[in-house]
């Protein structure tokens, strides 16, 4: 469903601080299925991940999502695809400060010209589904991180997204609230979605609800291994 | 449907950013209004100093003829009115008695004029200019006294004082009769300051005013058309000049206002990351940057034009009145009449919004085309 | 030259047009040399990003250039009181030679500016940008008419010479005794008039079979139409609609309209002008990119409501100008 085809990324290319991030990486991805991408920091997962969600674009090499080839799209049809085939749940949940959870929720949905009314029930059921309905209306700054947490995986999936990107999700939680998540990630799989993330927390990677561990290090794959 | 349904919720979500930076915003909101203000203190005040000035003329007669000796004014003869009455086209031929009074104990100049029939105003009775009545605090049946040209003095009643509309021209002004402006003066039965006259059509003026001047060469017509057109053009002329040195404060503004733009400060940075992030594209988030930038210029905007309206018109443009007057510094404080019209509106809007939002703009898109994939990073 | 704050407005307005204009010329010559999609470099990345500011750019110099019209038309009919024998805006252009040819170029830049947007938005929807070179290239040839209106407006307002009182002669006699907007009066009625209506039963046929069947002859032969009935409307208006407005034969002035006398009609019916010929010029001119793949699927709709757009105002228009001739008792006999 998603395919990397010799992909290559080269950041300030030409100049004495030329660094490549990831380099010859061919990849296939599955639908439905919980894909972790798994290395230290600085082996290029995050940046492949970036680029298999439509964030940035390869210096080469070819990138097909559902079929499409995105490499040579604009970057008008880049955030389009983004905004619609794709939820992203960030390290620190990005969550935009002083603004409500519930305005929040709604932010990726706002280039679709959706009515606001409307947008704003939809919202309103996602956080009632996480049980944070009743802080919709707090700022976000007030939020613990469990609530915080909650209300990210919110705005991932308010354009009913089909794949869930995220990014070290679980690097600033404690046990509980990581397995929370996870138990949650495994529910979307379940529902038929496909999740990636990217992490080097061990208790992901060896998280039972996994299909799928690539292994990155230095900007290539090390090792590819299916679960199941 | 959909364009208006997403402007929407951008709008929606540039309103809550700009609350949210009201600090670092309202900075830039005084100063903006501080220019709008002034430049559009200087078009209210320029339009409604022409407002008057036609006012005025309306009424005024609408060919003014003049004696000239020796380049110089001197006063018109009985015979220059029946020359006039003879001329075809010609109505109300008519000589006037009009000069100037210097009043010793206030230092202050008067205009003082018979007016054009006698029987309106009684023997030893004069009609006075607001400005006048307030610099003198006189009251009607209050007496004042003239310095005739023989050293004598004369005594009149104050009969009735000039009503508010129109102040600027007869603020200072004094009616009388004929014979009390010939006692003063000590003119001549048969002699005229100058005389004017109508023409029954208005397209012949400029040909009567010719057969005028052949007719008494030492004569000097002047059209009100004329001293209206010239009245205009001075004010104008006053009004660009002082917007061309303003145009420096503008350029001041601009720079301030580019430079506010191209500062980003780390939570406005982390903001556009996460909206590009989740999927919002360069256009969507310069779209809500320059909805941002359109409701500051319109705050501005619509308090600055209030603040110059309420400063033209109620407070009497304390600030910079003498510079534009000129020829009425003498005067006392008067009012103008209240006038604002779109157009005036978009030539402010051509010297306040246009530049400054043609200076945001490239600052603005360098914000909006943060990285995506930064939002990944921060 | 007359010093005026509007004058001056419309100086910097022109002075930020033309740079904008011309900051998004340059910067589409980069484009026209480096434009490859294919291509992940950072230069591409760049090219890409600057669209976006070019875009925005043109959109709003368009925007300015709009109220520039506007203000420039309602600035002529300011001076009128200043110049000798001005009766209206028609009087003050007529004042030196340089006045229609600047309302003329101002014109025409509002149209190329609102086609070039039109074009603009259509190549923004496929995703392999297939006009990106010709867009760019139809940007540089809109800077030399930018430079002509700039010009054009600089040497109007710089030769213009308000006829004022000096102090050693009283009066001018306003020497030359030409009768001004004389230039409209010219104008003959009947082959106007024949043309006016025949123009638009022509666009009112291919519009709609071009809105039903989609045929391409339709669509040149109505864009044609557009761009034809919006100079004939032009002649139109001031040849015998302006008349039925002023209820006087011999009034032609296509500026008066817009005052408040005459209920700011001619704002209505300069904004149908405006609009019929912008949308049914670019219907045409986006009849070139009808054989592009990419586009195939969203350039007959865009093309539809274009001439849509244009039908509606071109109709609004013809009622909008019938209206006095019906509704009055007024009669034009020549």
């Amino acid at each position: 469903m998603i395919e990397l085809r010799n992909v290559t990324k080269v950041f300030n290319k030409g100049r004495s601080n030329e660094f490549t991030a990831i380099e010859d990486v061919s990849l296939s991805i599955g639908a439905r299925r919980l894909t972790v991408l798994k290395g230290p920091s600085g082996s290029g997962k995050t940046t492949a991940l970036s680029i298999i969600g439509a964030m940035a674009k390869p210096t080469s090499g070819r990138v097909e999502v559902f079929g499409r080839e995105i490499t040579s799209l604009p970057e008008r049809f880049l955030s389009r695809i983004r905004r619609e085939h794709f939820g992203f749940i960030f390290q620190n949940f990005n969550l935009i400060k002083g603004i409500s959870a519930l305005e929040n929720v709604m932010i990726p949905a706002y280039p679709c010209g959706e009515n606001h009314g409307v947008l704003r029930n939809r919202a309103m059921g996602l956080l009632e589904l996480f049980n944070v309905s009743g802080k919709a209306d707090s700022m976000v700054n007030w939020l613990s991180g469990g609530e915080m947490q909650r209300v990210a995986i919110a705005r991932a999936l308010i354009n009913n997204p089909q794949v869930i990107v995220a990014d070290e999700p679980t690097a600033h939680l404690d046990t509980k609230l990581s397995r929370e998540f996870m138990g949650i990630m495994a529910q979307l799989v379940r529902d038929g979605r496909t999740v990636m993330i990217a992490s080097h927390d061990p208790l992901i990677c060896d998280s039972e609800d996994i299909g799928m561990v690539v292994s990155f290090r230095d900007g290539r794959i090390e090792g590819v291994q299916e679960n199941r | 449907m959909i364009w208006i349904e997403k402007q929407r919720n951008i709008i929606d979500l540039a309103l809550s950013s700009l609350l949210r930076k009201s600090g670092k915003n309202l900075a830039l909101v005084i100063i903006y209004t501080a220019i709008v203000f002034i430049l559009a203190s200087v078009v209210f005040f320029i339009s409604s100093l022409k407002r008057e000035a036609a006012l005025v003329l309306e009424a005024s007669p609408e060919i003014v003829v003049q004696k000239l000796v020796a380049g110089r004014q001197a006063l018109a003869p009985e015979s220059y009115i029946d020359a006039m009455r003879g001329l075809r086209g010609t109505a109300n031929v008519r000589g006037r008695l009009w000069g100037h009074y210097f009043d010793s104990t206030v230092g202050a100049n008067y205009t003082i004029m018979a007016c054009d029939d006698d029987a309106q105003l009684a023997a030893g009775t004069i009609t006075i200019g607001r400005g006048m009545a307030r610099t003198l605090s006189l009251k009607k049946g209050d007496s004042m006294k003239f310095d005739a040209y023989d050293g004598t003095s004369v005594d009149f009643k104050v009969g009735e004082i000039l009503p508010y509309r129109s102040e600027l021209v007869a603020s200072d002004l004094i009616l009388l009769r004929s014979d009390g402006f010939r006692r003063i003066f000590g003119m001549e039965e048969g002699s005229y300051s100058d005389v004017t006259l109508q023409v029954a059509n208005r397209k012949e003026m400029a040909t009567v005013a010719g057969k005028i001047k052949k007719l008494l060469p030492d004569s000097r017509p002047i059209l009100r058309d004329e001293v209206l057109r010239t009245y205009e053009a001075i004010f104008d002329w006053r009004g660009g000049l002082l917007i061309v040195i303003l145009c420096g404060a503008v350029l001041a503004f601009i720079i301030f206002a580019w430079d506010k733009a191209s500062g980003l400060s780390f939570e406005e940075r982390r903001e556009i990351c996460i909206l590009k992030a989740v999927g919002w594209d360069t256009s969507e988030v310069m779209a809500m940057k320059l909805w941002e930038g359109a409701v500051i210029s319109l705050l501005s905007f619509i308090f600055g034009i209030i603040g110059a309206y309420l400063h033209v018109f109620y407070t009497s443009y304390f600030l910079f009145g003498p510079v534009l007057k000129g020829w009425s510094v003498l005067y006392p404080s008067y009012q103008l009449i209240p006038a604002v019209d779109p157009y005036q509106l978009a030539a402010l809007f051509f010297l306040t919004v246009v530049p400054y939002t043609a200076a945001t703009l490239i600052p603005l898109w360098g914000a909006a085309s943060i990285d995506p994939d930064e939002g990944m990073r921060l | 030259m007359i010093m005026h704050p509007a004058i001056i407005a419309l100086f910097a307005g022109s002075a930020i047009v033309g740079f904008m204009i011309l900051y998004a010329a340059c910067h589409g010559i980069g484009i026209l040399r480096h434009w490859d999609l294919r291509s992940g470099s950072e230069l591409q990345l760049r090219l890409e990003r600057r669209t976006y500011l070019i875009s925005t750019m043109m959109s709003c110099a368009f925007c300015f250039q709009i109220f520039s019209l506007f203000l420039f038309i309602y600035t002529a009919d300011n001076l009128s009181r200043l110049l000798v024998g001005a009766m209206c805006g028609a009087g003050s252009l007529n004042a030196n030679c340089y006045g229609y040819p600047a309302l003329l170029f101002k014109i025409l830049n509002f149209i190329l500016g609102g086609v070039w947007l039109i074009v603009n938005y259509t190549d923004n929807m496929a995703p392999d940008y297939p006009m990106i070179r010709k867009k760019y290239f139809f940007l540089l040839l809109i800077v030399p008419c930018i430079a002509v209106e700039i010009f054009l407006q600089g040497a109007y307002f710089l030769n213009l010479d308000a006829n004022i009182i000096t102090s050693c002669c009283g009066s001018i006699f306003s020497g030359d005794g030409k009768g001004v907007g004389s230039v409209f009066t010219s104008i003959p009625v009947a082959p106007v008039k024949a043309s006016f209506y025949l123009l638009a039963i022509v666009s009112a046929v291919s519009g709609v079979l071009f809105c039903l069947r989609g045929k391409a002859v339709a669509g040149i032969i109505f864009s044609l139409a557009s761009i034809l009935g919006f100079i004939v409307s032009l002649a139109a208006l001031i040849s015998f609609i302006s008349t039925y407005y002023y209820q006087l034969p011999t009034h032609h002035c296509p500026f008066c309209i817009l005052q408040r006398e005459y209920w700011y009609v001619g704002y209505v019916l300069y904004l149908c002008l405006s609009l019929g010929v912008l949308s049914g010029a670019s219907a045409g001119l986006l009849m070139f990119a009808r054989g592009v793949e990419s586009l195939k699927d969203i350039l007959p709709s865009i093309q539809k409501r274009l001439v849509l757009i244009s039908l509606v105002s071109q109709l609004l228009f013809l009622i909008v100008s019938a209206w006095p001739m019906i509704f009055t008792d007024f009669k034009l006999v020549s």
